[in-house]
């Protein structure tokens, strides 16, 4: 697997992974987000486990990145046949970036994500018995 | 493998053992469409051919409809909590809410403005004050289980308790 990717080619590639998908008319996106606990780059003050206390992890001296995954990983092509060359991303965000990070990730799925049934309108309109008042109504 | 039946649920259930199991948890979101032409959709249409109707009528829809789960899991303990939405207006919801959660997650000082957040906060504290080691140990198995078989419903463990008083 490649390296972390940064956050924009993550959401580049992501964007085409859903779309990707989307276009195909079939398929599953996997996103994962976990805390990232280990540092490829020799980590100085990895966590380390106490075994007696099981409570170890719940108050680190200092905030955690996150890492977040995304793959196509168990779609099938149209004839079922296993996904050969699936797609795996994975980028790192840093504390101080989660909200932004979750912001744009936001309009990445928002704007990706059109198979999901979407708000439907016509009928409310109808009963009130009013004409279109635009389709970005209320 | 218990569906809950809100996000609200979802993301209270799903806070609470992210600060039980920070480390260890992890969240995932699939989007999936469905593969119309594999067996699994086939069935019903071919059961109602034996039946003896017509043979288009009951196709499968021609547009697959998507769906997405959340799914937090923490292996340690083997807590599953999901749920499951196929309204794009959740989506936002939905992300919002995974920002909140990696917060947790960052191990970040969540932010004072839902009272899920502040609950949570007092939880937190109250188990780290109360119970000895050996209490500990056997404790957050035990909140898991019950959580995930109680699943929507009053899903509450010994933790939950604890915030409340």
């Amino acid at each position: 697997m490649a390296g972390h990717l940064s956050a924009d080619d993550f959401f580049t590639q992501l964007a085409s992974l859903i779309e990707k998908t989307q276009h195909k008319g079939h398929g599953s996106v996997h996103l994962t987000q976990k805390r990232l606990t280990f540092d490829a780059n020799a980590a100085p003050a990895a966590p380390q486990k106490v075994a007696d206390d099981p409570l170890w992890d719940l108050q680190p001296p200092n905030p955690l990145p996150l890492i977040v995954r995304a793959t196509d990983g168990k779609s099938q092509s149209k004839d079922r046949v296993k996904n050969k060359d699936k797609v795996k991303l994975s980028t790192i965000v840093q504390p101080d970036d989660v909200e932004a990070f979750f912001g744009r990730y936001a309009e990445v799925c928002k704007a990706g994500m059109q198979s999901l049934k979407k708000r439907d309108r016509s009928k409310r309109k109808k009963d009130k018995g009013k004409k279109k008042k635009g389709p970005g109504g209320a | 493998m218990v569906y809950l039946d809100t996000i609200e649920e979802w993301h209270r259930q799903s806070a609470l053992l992210l600060q039980a199991r920070p480390t260890t948890a992890r969240i995932t979101t699939k989007y999936k469409i469905p593969n119309l032409a594999t067996p699994k959709y086939q069935k019903p249409r071919k059961r109602k051919r034996e039946d003896g109707a017509e043979e288009k009528d009951a196709a499968a829809p021609k547009v697959p409809k998507a769906w997405l789960v959340l799914k937090t899991y923490d292996p340690a303990s083997g807590v599953v909590l999901k749920f499951k939405t196929d309204r794009q207006a959740d989506v936002g919801r939905l992300i919002t809410g995974l920002g909140r959660l990696g917060r947790h997650m960052a191990a970040l000082p969540a932010k004072a403005e839902a009272p899920i957040d502040t609950i949570m906060d007092d939880a937190t504290t109250t188990m780290e004050a109360s119970a000895g080691p050996a209490a500990k140990q056997s404790a957050p198995a035990e909140t898991k289980q019950q959580q995930q078989t109680a699943g929507g419903g009053g899903g509450g463990g010994k933790k939950k308790k604890k915030g409340k008083k």
